[in-house]
């Protein structure tokens, strides 16, 4: 205690050990409160504005050099993407108008079977953030956050499949985990035969892995997983990842299985963050669809899981 | 040392400042985990040369600032960098008389218990990073140490 007892070049007493024991407990009170329980949301909101002219300018030079990098690419190279692009959206609309006929009929289906619908709808697109946030975890930051309407747990998509969940929500920024952070599990299902497991990321973005398929499950390499919709987080039929490789070990009980996934989990930076669509013009009573509380917010109800086990619009449980 | 304390506070604040953009500035893959703690190392120069000027406030909210950051445990880097710049303020007058060399050393030490205290509240909220490669970051800031405090202390001079 008396060695801690400084005298400051002044001849004040600093009195370390004191404030070292303060500013402690002080941080610990803070960690065992954000841990333990959800009251710090507001404060986090509030410093976060604060860090975010920081996390903008570390993230200006890069955004201009790629805007530098636009400017100026020659006319070529431009007009080779025009027609690339030309190209993709021809055949992109072509498989469009069948999806559209597909859609309409899955709703015609549901319908009868008087469940909600599955299909998503609402997108809104948001960038990642040249921001590092932890070596060690596979995360990043999206400039989009509650001013936009995310919300916890919202599932997050890239052009080619199943990217990660939303797991913090900033007021103007929010935090995405990807499917392959070694903390994030995702329901999903093989395609070719409805085979339904869990998918678990390594830690390694080219690489997912199904931990809980028995030595005898019909699996091959190639085959397509898809989201199941189970668990209520994320729409079903997503594309998640093609199976790489399917190690069998007949000491073993559970056959290893990789998974490439089907997102460019370490290239994309447009993201599509996803609103499960509302119940469409199903029999419900009016006046469960028009309650201002349905109308107002911004959020669509994402929590419905699309299986026809809860097949329960929002307001129609309690009248 | 005995100069008017309102003189010091820029340059601590506009290092601290530097130091935190670098915490986050986007490095590709292999170098992101040897990243050194960039606002830590600027917390122990300032504890140790003008300890008047921060203290353990400048601790205390710089680990703050990293938390909300980096989005951990809020309170997390807060405890780390206030226990270990306690001890160096602590231990600042016999540092100052150090050798380079020793300076490094004890710098390293400081770093190594930063680390763990973070791998032991990572633990205990239920996300452990077990990556060895997390130990690389007090080497590396060790070995940056003198070029940091000779930068920094001309800063400080002026």
């Amino acid at each position: 205690m008396v060695a801690f007892r400084n005298t400051d070049a002044s001849g004040r007493t600093t009195g370390l050990l004191l404030r070292c024991v303060l500013y402690s407990l002080l941080a610990l009170g803070l960690i065992i409160v954000d841990k333990r329980y959800d009251h710090l949301g507001k404060i986090r909101r509030f410093l976060s504005i604060v860090a975010y002219p920081v996390q903008l300018a570390v993230e200006s030079p890069f955004e201009g050099w790629n805007w530098f990098r636009e400017s100026v690419t020659t006319r070529d190279a431009l007009r080779e993407d025009k027609a690339k692009l030309e190209s993709e959206l021809r055949l992109a609309q072509f498989r469009l108008q069948r999806y559209e006929a597909l859609e309409a009929e899955s709703q015609r289906l549901r319908a009868l079977r008087d469940n909600t619908a599955g299909v998503t709808d609402h997108f809104i697109i948001g960038d990642v953030m040249d921001v590092d946030l932890d070596a060690f975890r596979e995360r990043v930051l999206i400039d989009k956050g509650a001013r936009d309407g995310i919300f916890v747990g919202q599932a997050v998509l890239d052009s080619g499949g199943v990217f990660g969940q939303v797991s913090r929500v900033e007021q103007l920024t929010s935090e995405v985990i990807l499917v392959s952070d070694p903390a994030h599990a995702l329901p999903v299902q093989i395609n070719r035969n409805g085979l339904r497991t869990i998918a678990v990321g390594t830690g390694d973005p080219s690489r997912l892995k199904l931990p809980y398929l028995p030595t005898s499950a019909d699996v091959v390499v190639g085959d397509l997983l898809v989201t199941s919709g189970l668990g209520g987080g994320f729409p079903a039929g997503y594309p998640v990842g093609t199976v790489a490789d399917v190690k069998r070990d007949p000491a073993q009980s559970l056959a290893e299985v990789d998974v490439r996934p089907a997102a460019a989990l370490d290239r994309s930076r447009e993201l599509m963050f996803v609103w499960l669509k509302p119940a469409p013009a199903l029999p419900v009573p009016a006046a469960a669809v028009t309650t201002p509380a349905a109308k107002s917010t911004p959020q669509p109800p994402a929590k419905i899981a699309p299986s026809p086990a809860k097949a329960a619009p929002p307001g129609v449980s309690h009248p | 040392m005995m100069r008017d304390s309102r003189v010091r506070r820029l340059p601590m604040a506009l290092s601290a400042l530097v130091a935190l953009a670098l915490a986050v500035v986007p490095l590709p893959g292999a170098l992101d985990a040897l990243r050194p703690d960039f606002l830590v190392l600027v917390v122990f120069y300032w504890s140790i040369e003008s300890p008047r000027a921060g203290g353990l406030a400048l601790a205390f909210f710089a680990g703050l600032a990293l938390d909300v950051i980096k989005g951990v445990v809020l309170g997390q880097h807060a405890l780390a960098l206030t226990l270990m710049a306690a001890w160096a303020t602590h231990l600042r007058l016999r540092l100052r008389v150090f050798s380079v060399l020793s300076q490094s050393l004890t710098i390293f030490a400081f770093l190594t218990g930063y680390q763990f205290i973070l791998f032991w509240i990572d633990g205990a909220t239920g996300n452990p990073v077990t990556s060895f490669s997390r130990w690389l970051a007090p080497v590396i800031g060790a070995v940056l140490w003198p070029f940091l405090a000779g930068a920094l202390g001309r800063l400080h001079e002026r």
